[in-house]
């Protein structure tokens, strides 16, 4: 085989692979870079309105806090819905291009993190929401009869206790956000998409260059998919209790 | 409010409360001292969980007023968690925290609502634990106990607090019949320490014995509020013989029964 001089098409997606090793390699850090930071900012906005969502607005509270939280409300519940119902790359352009005619510069890097956080918060936030509601509306009761306030009682009984609930979503958001941010070529970032892109341009080996990254793709989601998996079954695993035998006499 | 009511734990005053057009509470006037024991029975819908939960601040009512040491509660969140944490509940559902081991269920509020040093609070669960007899089990978490030791727990957890009051609602109704016995008899043990409880329960042994009072409700309504004694053996109002003919008829037929068997 002549992998310098390719001339079947195995041969250049190995001429491919090697001649862009390096712009493949840090399209794959950019790609990650947008999906973890926006994966994770993403969660905690989706966490934010969520838990906004669930607020019950009390009769008894005064008028300004009440309107106060009903504006929150409402404008959490309409950001929801736009980024649900509107496709990411259409997202990407419509916040690159808006910033960029308000004169606001950002990077298309920037953007596309601002995009990945948008979009991830409002599905988010929605799972959250679905988490809480799952939580029986005993615990919390639990908790109020014993003085917690409603804020001490969300972080420290509902939300933990959501939050199991809810980390299969996550990461199941955060594999969806690895591949997502492949729309975000459109608004010029150099991730993998762009690379394939670019380097099947060069020589009009589309198909070869597509495979590249559909491998790396691929091999990436599989590897962290089980990675995840095993992490999970760790964590559920509840370990037997050990009987606290020097209080075994005292009581009957 | 009246000169009677400043000097009790816990006074309701004209309380009502509706679902949308049902109406589950009618106009409830009661007072609670110090020390009392108040069993409340009755069937079922007649509103005593709504009562019980009204008088906790969990429903909201929809008229009359609640009074704590003198004090109308008021209805700003502050005051309602600060009048909670001195009013505790046992739930027939035990309601106890599934992410914390038994220990830090019985902690947690002492540390955060309470703002009393940890050490405290371990020492105040080890107490109350000890006392139910739960001190083994410190580092069990709920799903791996039973209903009976899930009810003692939460016990535990109310009396961390060191409550004024503490409300139970039907705390041995979710429990299978062998479990029963144990929960009743911590509150027993409790009546007699001179805790002021309020009991809303199908247990008319345990209210007819353990009971300072007995109040019986039917269709929102207190119907009859008298000591136990009076309440079982002679009650006046045809409801309340009605209600526990049933009671009275299965206590009967026990008897007949040994005597059949000892003679
Ligand atoms: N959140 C609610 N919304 C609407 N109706 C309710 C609600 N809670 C209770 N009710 C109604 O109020 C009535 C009284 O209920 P409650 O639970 O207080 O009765 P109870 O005396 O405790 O009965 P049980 O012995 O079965 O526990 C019932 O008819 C019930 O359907
Ligand atoms: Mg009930």
């Amino acid at each position: 085989m002549n992998f310098s001089d390719p001339s079947n098409m195995f041969e250049w997606i190995v001429y491919i692979a090697n001649e862009y090793k390096y712009m493949f390699l840090e399209g794959l850090w950019i790609t990650l870079y947008i999906a973890v930071i926006g994966t994770l900012v993403g969660f905690i906005v989706g966490y934010l309105v969520g838990m906004v969502q669930d607020i019950k607005i009390n009769k008894q509270d005064n008028l300004i806090k009440r309107i106060l939280m009903r504006t929150l409300k409402i404008i959490c519940l309409v950001y929801v819905e736009i980024f649900r119902g509107t496709p990411m790359i259409v997202q990407g352009m419509i916040v690159y291009y808006g910033l960029l005619q308000a004169n606001v510069k950002i990077s298309p890097i920037f953007a596309g993190i601002l995009v990945t956080v948008l979009n991830t918060g409002a599905y988010m936030a929605e799972t959250v929401r679905g988490g809480i509601n799952s939580v029986d509306k005993g615990q919390k009761e639990g908790a109020w009869s014993l003085g917690m306030s409603p804020m001490l009682t969300m972080f420290r009984v509902v939300l933990p206790q959501a939050f199991k609930n809810v980390v299969p979503e996550m990461v199941n958001t955060f594999l969806t956000n690895l591949k997502m941010t492949s729309v975000l070529n459109v608004i010029g970032v150099s991730e993998l998409f762009l690379v394939a892109k670019t380097a099947g341009g060069t020589y009009y080996k589309y198909f070869e260059s597509y495979l590249v990254i559909a491998v790396i793709y691929f091999v990436l989601c599989f590897v962290l998919n089980r990675l995840f998996l095993l992490l999970e079954k760790k964590l559920a695993k509840k370990k037997d209790y050990v009987l606290a035998v020097e209080y075994m006499k005292e009581s009957a | 409010m009246s000169e009677k009511t400043a000097k009790k734990v816990i006074a309701i005053e004209n309380l009502s409360k509706s679902f949308g057009d049902h109406q589950v509470l009618r106009k409830i006037d009661f007072a609670v001292e110090k020390g009392e024991v108040i069993c409340i029975v009755g069937s079922s819908g007649s509103g005593k969980s709504t009562l019980l939960r009204c008088i906790n601040k969990l429903e909201q009512q929809t008229d009359g007023k609640i009074y704590f040491n003198g004090k109308e509660v008021a209805d700003r969140q502050k005051e309602i968690n600060e009048y909670r944490s001195k009013v505790g509940m046992v739930f027939q559902s035990f309601n106890l925290f599934e992410n914390m081991t038994v220990l830090k269920n019985c902690m947690i509020a002492v540390t955060s609502v309470l703002h009393e040093s940890k050490q405290e609070a371990f020492e105040r669960a080890i107490k109350h634990l000890k006392a139910v007899g739960m001190a083994p089990y410190i580092n069990a978490y709920p799903s791996q106990l039973s209903g009976g030791q899930k009810q003692r727990v939460a016990i535990a957890r109310a009396l961390c607090m060191n409550p004024e009051v503490l409300l139970f609602d039907e705390p041995t109704s979710a429990l299978d019949p062998e479990m029963v016995g144990g929960v009743l008899n911590v509150m027993k043990d409790l009546a007699h320490t001179g805790l002021t409880m309020i009991i809303v329960t199908h247990e008319m042994a345990f209210a007819r014995d353990v009971s300072t009072r007995t109040i019986f409700m039917d269709r929102g309504y207190i119907v009859e509020d008298a000591p136990p004694k009076e309440l079982f053996y002679n009650p006046k109002n045809p409801r309340t013989r009605e209600f526990l003919s049933r009671f009275l008829n299965d206590q009967k037929n026990k008897a007949e029964t040994e005597a059949v068997a000892n003679g």
